[in-house]
């Protein structure tokens, strides 16, 4: 059975291309064209994943309005918003909300299908009862990497799919500096320097709030940023 | 179509200021002294005119007394010197009673006969001083007496005391009022003294015995009594004039000086309204007073809020192109990628490869121009920290030699530990951005020199490198977004750079934000000699940094 996807984008080009990529990939895709119409298909049957837009129609802030009402709907569907803009407001806000990861307008389908086989593969495992293991344990941390999550102090830290790879890239190799375009290029994501910044950030802050004596990702000025187990 | 703005006028060479202009004005008042100058010369003559009145009237009254008393006249005249004859005593003894009894305190008098010979003579022209008022005491008594009364001598001629008051000859033997009289026709003459030092009013009457003139009286006065009068009331107007003078001049130059000082501080909150990029620094506060000052100041502030808000429409404009773009360039780009999965001839596929390159420059351009944007609300949720500013900048420069083996990099840091307050990965972006403006323009196999050092409060980071110089006129211009020295100063050969990769100039204007985040400013200037240019961004140390900006 493949899986169905439910894309909700109201620029009708972008809708159909990704639509037809997504098909031609194999998966079953509904697209729809604004919120209410959405809302409607989606309470009737449940996607096994959901892309949103931010910007629908003349609704600026509708996307995350969906993206709210489809949490309420089910706490697992995995959600990825794209965006056509690129502030660090729209994306803290829209993770707050409870989606899964978010994607820039301008990504290539082949990018596209990468990130959301991904994701598929992590709520797959999530579901699934964890026969084997594979964990990368540096120090405190233990990466899960079928189920793609991250343990510090055997805390959960709910990282994003894009923070993970990110973690994981630092991680791998502890006291390797990875600059900021292997870290894009591992997120598979195509920003700038100041949006690695920004993830690293927030990476930093997600992992403080379970443990306030975090240090482990070391900012090394102008190379990029490295992994430290103490 | 475009509203040329005219360009301000240069101010005129010479620069008159309100309060100046309000003297100059207050000058008007200057007229009262003239205009009072005229009047007590009007006063003047009209005293003088009473003064020959009188004068004659007196000579009259004393040519009556001796009117039709021919013998009084023949008695004293037969005066041979040797001896009086009694009657002639008595002659002369009634005359001067007479002439003692008509006298005045300020007039002489005497009388000739037709032989022009003198018979009698009383009073004196010289006069007592006035008594002087007794002094009150007090301070105007003391500005009157101090300031004022040497003021007044120097302006005004006293009418002197000490004159020759002795009977020129010719006034007897030609004076024209006494012959005047002795044909029976009462005349009056201003003579000067013999030393010409005052004036002498003299009026001749003749004396009548029947039909014939038997003699003359001349009564004589000085005119230092109408001077006198005449001074005293100058004194007093110019004293009342100046006291005028200096109290409305004074009061208007309060005034004025209130305007301009209140126009002055309007002045200055413009200027420092809107900053020398023509960006709104901070909000204008209009005054609440309800004159055309406090007008000018209400439209001002409107002037300037309408300013912020169309600068502020249009730095949202870059971010919103860009937004708005971003979704034509996803479907091309989309679409293109649809394309390659498709079965494409291999001479079709070149064209699939161009469209996608240029979706890739154009998305690198849409991302440059929403960076400004996007870092000004980084800037404005960033957390502040102190950092040692000198691992931030080797650390940075070891990247740089790693990444660039081409370029090379000379780095110099002080020995001493230099903190700054702010965020160390902007430094970071600062600093990335300088060396890569100076790799554009480096010449190849001379070093990019990296210097860290401190100065007085604030700490000097300097980017340099050899190369063409910077154009004259660009100044502070450089740091604006969108402007770029590229295009002149691109060189063949210089150091690889992407080709394709579009400019707009928006590097140094990221750099200027952020040395302005920590209370800095940046600027660009030309190598001694001429042979580079260095970037020089200053960063205020720990401790001395001001009021965090926007």
């Amino acid at each position: 059975m493949s899986r169905r996807i439910a894309i909700v984008e109201d620029d009708a080009a972008i809708r159909e291309n990704v639509a037809d990529t997504l098909r031609r990939q194999g998966y079953e895709v509904a697209a729809h064209a604004d919120r209410p119409q959405a809302l409607a298909a989606l309470q009737g049957r449940l996607p096994d994943l959901a892309i949103v837009d931010i910007g629908l129609g003349a609704d600026v802030d509708g996307g995350f309005t969906l993206v709210r009402e489809l949490r309420a709907l089910s706490a697992e569907l995995p959600i990825i918003f794209l965006t056509a803009r690129d502030s660090d407001f729209d994306l803290v806000a829209g993770l707050r909300l409870g989606a899964d990861d978010y994607l820039t307008k301008d990504i290539s389908m082949p990018h596209l299908l990468a990130r959301i086989a991904a994701l598929f593969r992590r709520t797959d495992v999530l579901r699934s009862p964890p026969k084997s293991e594979e964990t990368l344990d540096r120090g405190l941390l233990r990466l899960d990497l079928k189920r793609m999550s991250a343990l510090w102090r055997g805390q959960a830290v709910d990282l994003t799919l894009t923070e993970f790879w990110m973690v994981h890239a630092l991680a791998k190799y502890p006291g390797h500096v990875k600059s900021r375009d292997q870290l894009m290029s591992d997120a598979n994501l195509v920003v700038d320097d100041a949006t690695i910044t920004s993830h690293i950030k927030r990476i930093r802050r997600k992992f403080v709030a379970a443990d306030a004596a975090f240090d482990a990702i070391d900012t090394v000025y102008g190379m990029g940023y490295r992994w430290v187990s103490g | 179509m475009q509203t040329k703005v005219t360009p301000s006028a240069a101010p005129p060479r010479t620069r008159l200021s309100i309060r100046a202009k309000v003297v100059l004005v207050s000058l008007v008042l200057a007229a009262i002294p003239f205009v009072g100058y005229g009047y007590v010369r009007e006063m003047e003559n009209v005293l003088r005119a009473a003064q020959e009145q009188r004068v004659i009237a007196t000579a009259r009254a004393v040519a009556t007394a001796l009117h039709d008393r021919p013998r009084l006249l023949e008695f004293s005249a037969e005066d041979d010197g040797s001896r009086r004859r009694p009657a002639a005593r008595a002659a002369t003894q009634e005359i001067e009673l007479i002439l003692t009894g008509l006298r005045r305190s300020s007039s002489r008098l005497f009388v000739i006969d037709q032989q022009r010979r003198l018979l009698a003579l009383a009073g004196s022209l010289r006069q007592e001083p006035p008594a002087e008022p007794p002094d009150s005491g007090g301070a105007w008594n003391w500005v009157q007496s101090r300031l004022l009364r040497p003021l007044w001598a120097l302006l005004l001629e006293r009418p002197p005391e000490d004159f020759d008051d002795a009977i020129p000859e010719d006034l007897l033997s030609g004076g024209k009022e006494v012959d005047a009289a002795l044909s029976g026709v009462p005349a009056s003459r201003w003579r000067p003294t013999p030393d010409a030092r005052a004036v002498v009013l003299g009026a001749a009457h003749p004396i009548w015995s029947g039909t014939e003139v038997i003699g003359a009286v001349v009564a004589e006065e000085t005119t230092n009594s109408v001077l006198t009068l005449r001074n005293r009331v100058f004194e007093q107007l110019l004293t009342v004039t100046l006291a005028v003078f200096v109290l409305g001049a004074g009061t208007l130059l309060v005034f004025a000086s209130r305007l301009s000082g209140r126009l002055r501080r309007l002045r200055d909150e413009a200027e420092q309204a809107i900053d020398a990029r023509g960006r709104v620094q901070r909000g204008f506060r209009a005054s609440g007073d309800s004159d055309e000052i406090g007008d000018l100041s209400r439209s001002f502030a409107t002037a300037v809020d309408r300013l912020a808000e169309y600068n502020e429409y249009l730095e949202r404009m870059a971010d919103r192109l860009s937004h708005e773009l971003r979704t034509p360039i996803a479907v091309v780009g989309s679409s293109l990628d649809n394309l390659r999965t498709r079965a494409i001839p291999a001479d079709a596929q070149v064209y699939i490869a161009r469209a996608e390159e240029g979706v890739r420059r154009l998305n690198a351009v849409l991302t440059r121009m929403s960076e400004a944007t996007r870092l000004e609300q980084t800037l404005r949720a960033t957390e502040r920290e102190r950092f040692d500013l000198g691992r931030v900048v080797s650390g940075c420069v070891a990247g740089y030699t790693a990444a660039f083996p081409q370029s090379r990099f000379e780095l110099r840091l002080p020995e001493r530990r230099i903190e700054v307050d702010g965020s160390p990965d902007l430094v970071a972006q600062l600093l990335d951005k300088l060396v890569d403006n100076a790799r554009d323009f480096a010449t190849p196999g001379e070093p990019i020199v990296v210097a860290l050092d401190a100065e007085g409060a604030a700490a000097r980071l300097s980017v340099s490198n050899a190369g063409p110089p910077l154009p004259e006129a660009m100044g502070d211009r450089l740091f604006e977004s969108m402007v770029s020295v590229r295009g002149a100063a691109a060189r063949a050969d210089a150091p690889a750079k992407p080709r394709g990769e579009p400019h707009l100039g928006l590097g140094l204007f990221i750099v200027r934000l952020i040395a302005e985040f920590h209370g800095g400013a940046v600027r660009a200037r030309n190598r001694d000699g001429g042979g580079g240019v260095t970037v020089e961004a200053r960063l205020p140390l720990a401790g001395f940094a001001p009021a965090p900006q926007g």
